[in-house]
Order: structure tokens, then sequence, then C-alpha cells
């Protein structure tokens, strides 16, 4: 086990690394002169073009460009740019200078919105993901049961971004069904903090539900389907006992691993969930990095998406190896 | 040939009906010969292979379309439009799907042409993303060791990093590369976009690929292949590859779909196609700010896309049960 916990961490750190050097010589060192970018077309005197080329140490051999980035991830760095000097703490992931501030603090601070909507959503399709698809798996041949797989399909092959912007248009512009979408900081005023989130709650949470249904169904008639279920069945456990307590907690182990995986993709910024609901998360702060030319905000947001999705796969096999018993890490 | 799903052939097939057992009671099918039978008997598929085939040749015949009935999607009609940028006409025979605002250009041209991109990124990206899935997997699986541990990590890295992500910190690098001509700018993204599919959407079909050839290599008609000596590239491609045929194609014909989706998606967010190509995608991110006072401009690249890729996908998963010795109907 804790061999395996050992290979799994190398192996993740390793993609990191990697990751991490890719994006760099990407940004940095091909041709896609970064000073240019950041200065953008106006008012670019070649004073100033220097100046970006010595805060970002490009007038450096690439060697000690790499390392002073990679450095300053672990020890934080100092960046100079137009005579001052700022201060990038720990873990510096680089300076954006359109924004004149370090991408870390920019990560951090849009960090609570897209954690808002992520978790929220979630809340909505497990829970109703999971009782739909139970009840599904339990009167399985129904006129509901086949209601339910067949709409599932249809639904979940319409495009995300077509059923939200058709949400947001018709259910809170057209007709006021829902409150406007947007952020307000949670500890400023909860219940606005719930308002302007229950729409993105809503259209995300239906979408991943009905596949939720689908993964929790398929998996609780394999598992209604084993010997224990008989075994609890023939000792006399009253049926609600033996699906909720046997069948569906079995039959949960794989839609947690997926849950995993969707929260992870969800944390990394639901970039058509905030661009469609103006909610300001990360996926509109690498959306807004990319229309101002802002590389080294964009370089931030890969590496926190691949540190985050690497860390929660490993976090995945681990929990799943206790909850069934039958996976051994060797 | 050695294929093994063979012995199932009588098992998954209703009693052989009279005209069959007729002519010759023993002629044995692929599973691909079964796959196809069974299609042709859906008729969900059926309608959306229809649908389908209607979208590929309105993308081939795009010029012909626009010619016969006298639209351009790239001429602007300012004299059709008020000085609020409105348009002043209603939709006609003229302008079926009415004009763009602002611009004037012929949004029933710009239909017809947008449905070109969609299909050529996704026809493209499915099927380079197919060959290298395929090719890794059975690279991974049937030599193990060292090239296995290296595709798997590969397969780890790729999937560590969010398509939306890659898309959004490749486009404007590669950019760089080329001048900065709108019709350049604009073929640029639309290859990029194939590239980075193609190059990010096989993992999936690669491990699906590597454990299906890791169960089959341990098998007897494998393990006879060797013993007399068959080589390698012939041990693949004709005893391994036609065992994986139905995996491979229920893959491209999910694939299609998804790219087409993601395309689309993308070119919304804007980071995508770019002006002047047109593009279901950019179509709607234009047509947002009208959406009140001028619907249809909203909704014909939206049912465009809409009834797409709900053919496609209703299409990829018939295709699959067809493949699917398990299901019955």
């Amino acid at each position: 086990m804790f061999g395996y916990v050992i290979r799994r961490v190398a192996a993740g750190l390793s993609v990191v690394l990697v990751v991490m050097v890719i994006s760099f010589f990407l940004f940095f060192i091909g041709p896609a002169k970064p000073e240019y970018a950041i200065c953008g077309d106006r008012n670019c005197t070649p004073s100033r073009l220097a100046d970006i080329r010595a805060s970002l140490s490009l007038d450096k051999p690439v060697s000690e460009q790499f390392t002073e980035y990679f450095s300053g991830i672990f020890t934080g760095r100092e960046i100079h740019s137009g005579g001052f000097v700022k201060e990038c703490d720990v873990p510096c992931l680089g300076w954006s200078f359109i924004r004149n501030e370090p991408v870390t603090k920019l990560i951090v601070e849009r960090l609570p919105v897209t954690i808002s909507v992520a978790l929220g959503a979630m809340v909505i399709f497990t829970t109703l993901g999971v009782t739909i698809g139970a009840l599904a798996a339990i009167h399985r041949g129904s006129i509901w049961d086949r209601a339910l797989v067949s709409s599932s399909l249809i639904l979940t092959s319409f495009p995300y971004y077509l059923v939200a912007l058709l949400a947001a248009i018709y259910l809170t512009i057209q007709f006021e069904v829902f409150p406007r979408s947007g952020y307000h900081p949670l500890t400023d005023n909860p219940w606005e903090w719930f308002k302007g989130l229950l729409l993105p709650w809503a259209v995300l949470g239906a979408v991943y539900a009905t596949a939720y249904a689908r993964y929790t169904r398929a998996a609780m008639v394999e598992a209604l389907s084993e010997d224990f279920v008989r075994t609890a069945r023939a000792k006399g456990l009253s049926p609600r006992r033996v699906h909720f307590r046997h069948a569906l907690r079995a039959g949960l182990t794989s839609v947690v691993t997926i849950l995993g995986l969707d929260l992870a993709g969800l944390l990394a910024g639901t970039i058509f969930t905030e661009r469609i609901f103006e909610v300001q998360g990360l996926g509109l702060l690498a959306l807004n990095a990319f229309d101002n030319g802002d590389l080294p905000v964009i370089m931030g947001s890969v590496m926190y998406a691949s540190f985050l999705l690497v860390g929660l796969n490993i976090v995945i096999d681990i929990v799943y190896s206790f909850l069934d018993p039958r996976v051994r890490l060797g | 040939m050695a294929d093994p799903t063979l012995l199932e052939t009588g098992a998954s097939e209703p009693p052989a009906s009279p005209t069959a057992s007729a002519g010759s009671p023993l002629r044995s099918k692929s599973p691909t010969q079964i796959a196809l039978e069974r299609l042709r008997k859906d008729k969900v598929a059926i309608i959306c292979a229809i649908i389908v085939l209607a979208f590929i040749l309105i993308a081939i015949f795009a010029n012909v379309i626009t010619a016969i009935t006298h639209t351009d999607p790239g001429q602007s009609n300012q004299q059709l439009i008020d000085d609020y940028g409105f348009p002043t006409v209603n939709p006609s025979a003229e302008h079926p799907f009415g004009i763009e605002p602002r611009l004037g250009r012929d949004l029933f041209a710009r239909w017809v042409h947008g449905a070109r991109p969609s299909l050529i990124v996704a026809i493209s990206a499915s099927v380079i993303s197919t060959a290298l899935g395929t090719a890794m997997g059975l690279l991974a699986g049937f030599l193990g060791g060292r090239v296995d541990r290296a595709i798997s990590w590969l397969i780890d890295l790729l999937l560590s990093l969010p398509l939306i992500l890659v898309v959004i910190a490749i486009a404007p690098v590669v950019q760089t590369w080329f001048n900065t001509n709108n019709e350049t700018v604009s073929m640029v993204r639309l290859w990029t976009l194939v590239v980075i599919f193609a190059f990010f959407g096989w993992t999936g079909l690669g491990r699906l690929i590597r454990a299906e050839v890791l169960s089959l290599r341990e098998r007897e008609f494998i393990q006879a292949a060797r013993a007399i000596g068959v080589p390698t590239r012939q041990i693949l491609f004709r005893e391994l590859l036609p065992n994986l045929t139905g995996q491979i194609i229920i893959f491209l014909s999910l694939a299609i779909p998804s790219y087409i989706t993601a395309e689309a998606g993308l070119s919304y967010l804007g980071v995508g196609l770019t002006e002047p190509t047109p593009s279901w995608g950019l179509t709607i991110n234009a047509a947002l700010n009208y959406y009140e006072t001028y619907p249809i401009y909203f909704w014909q690249p939206a049912l465009g896309i809409l009834v797409l890729v709900l053919a496609l996908n209703l299409l990829g998963d018939s295709i699959r049960d067809a493949f699917d010795p398990k299901t019955r109907r």
C-alpha cells in the first residue's frame, strides 16, 4: 500500500513537472515573443520592451530563466518591472503584467467562485442522479425505467453549452423563472450568493444528473444480481435494507471514481458555465487571459489544472481501495 | 481466419429465416457483417444515418447550393441594413434565413458553409485520433514492458490537461508562427484544432485497445500464430486488428459528434475558428446580442449543431448496440 502510494505520487509529480517544462518552453522560449504579447500593440516603446524583457529575464540564458521560474514556485522570487521591485510569494507562478498582479493571487482570488459552482452542482447531481438511478434499477424494465434510459441518452447527446445558453436566455431574461445569475461572496451575503448561483447549479446539476443516473443504474443492476444480495434476501432482510444498505452501497464504489474525475474537471474551471452565466471564476480568468494575450496567467491556469487533476486522481485511487475491499494495491 | 466471435454467430441471430437457410445454411459471417445486418433493421439508426448524410452532402455541395439560391456567404448587403444595424428585410426566397445584422451577409449561405468547418474538423480529427489510439493501444498491449510504460505515462500526461485550456494555451502561440492575414489565421486555427483534438483525443481508445490486446494476446489463436512463426506485423494486423474492429468503429462514430460539439463550443468562446470562416459557433456568439429582436439568427446555427450532434450520437449508440453481442432486440 505504502509503496504503491509512493510510486503513484512519483509518477504524478513527473507528469506535473513535464507539463511545467512544456508550457515554459512553449511560452518563453518558443517564437511567441512574450514581450510583444504583454506589451500589446499600443505605446510599445523600445525601452518598455527592454524593461519587460529584463523583468521576464529574457536577456538571460534559457537554463537560468528556467531555474529562476522553477525555484520561484518553491521559494518565491522578486520581479523587477518599471524600476519597481515586486514581491512574488510562494508558490510564485509568474507575474501578470497586464493586470500587474502575481498569477498565484489571481488564481486564489477566483478559487472560491469555481469551488462554489462546482460543489453546489455536485450536491445536486449526486443526490438527484443517484436517487433516480437507484429507483430505476430497482424497478428495472418498468415504463419509468425505460423513459429514464432513453431520455438520458438524448439529454446527454445535447451539447452542454447550448442547453446552458437556452436556459440563460429563456429562464432568466425572457421569462424570469430564475433570478439573474452572478457571483456574490458567500461571506458577504449568503442569500445573494445562493440566488446568483441557483441557475448555474440547476443547469450543471441537471445535465450531469442524467449521466449519474445512468452510471448508478448500471452499477446497481449489476450489484443486484450478485451473490451477496441473494444472501441478504435469503436471510430475510427487508427489501429496502437489501436495496439501499447492500446493493446501492456496493454499486456506489464505481460511481465515486467517476465523481472524483468529474469534480477535478469542474474545479479546473467550468469555462462554459462561467462564460454563459457571467460568473467570474477560474475558467473566465483563463479565457480573459487568452483575449488579452496574458501568457503568464494562461500558463498558471494550465499548471494549476494539471496539478489538480493529477492530485485528485491519486486521491481517488487510494479512496477506491478503501471503498472496495476486493481492490488490493500492490 | 482466427476469430473466436464467429462461434457466437448462430446464438446471437434470431431463428434463421427460410430464405437465408434455403441458400447456404452454413455461410459464416464476420462480426462486422452481423453488426451491419442488425443496423439495417434499426429504424432509429437509418433515420439518423439519412440526416447525417444530408448534412455531409450540404457541406460537400455548399458552393452548388449557394450558387443555385444566388446567395453568397461573404458578400455584405449594406443597403438592406438600417442605421442601427438591423436588417430591413424579412426572410424571403432571396434570403431564406434572413440576413446578418450589421454586415448584412446572407445567413442561409453562412449556415450552409458553416457545415463545412464543423465536419472537416470533426472527421479529420476523429480519423487521426482513432488511428493514433489504435496504433498506441496495439503497441502498448502487444510489446508490453518499457513501451507500455512509456505510452501509459503519455496517456496520464495528456489526461492531466483539460482540452479547452490546451486550446487556449496553444492557439495563440501557433498563430504567431504565421502572418496575420485574416484568412490564414482562420485556416491555421482550424488545423490547430484538428491537431489538438487528434493528439489529445486518442487516450480513451488507446487504453481500451491496450486492455483488449492484453487479454487477446494470451488466447490460443495468437499463441498458435506465434508458434508457427507468423511475423509480428502480420499477427498485429491480420490476427489482432480484426478482433478490435467493433471497438474502433464505435469510438470513431462517437468521436465525430464530440469533436463537432467541441469545435462549435470553442468557436463560441472565441478560441476556436475566427472570421471570415463561416462557423456555427461563431454565429451563435454573434447572435446572442440579438436573441430578443432576431431569434432566427441564434436558432439556425443552434439547430444545425443540435440536430447534427443528436443524429450522430444516436447513430453511434445504435452502432455500439449492433456490435455488442449482449444486447437483445
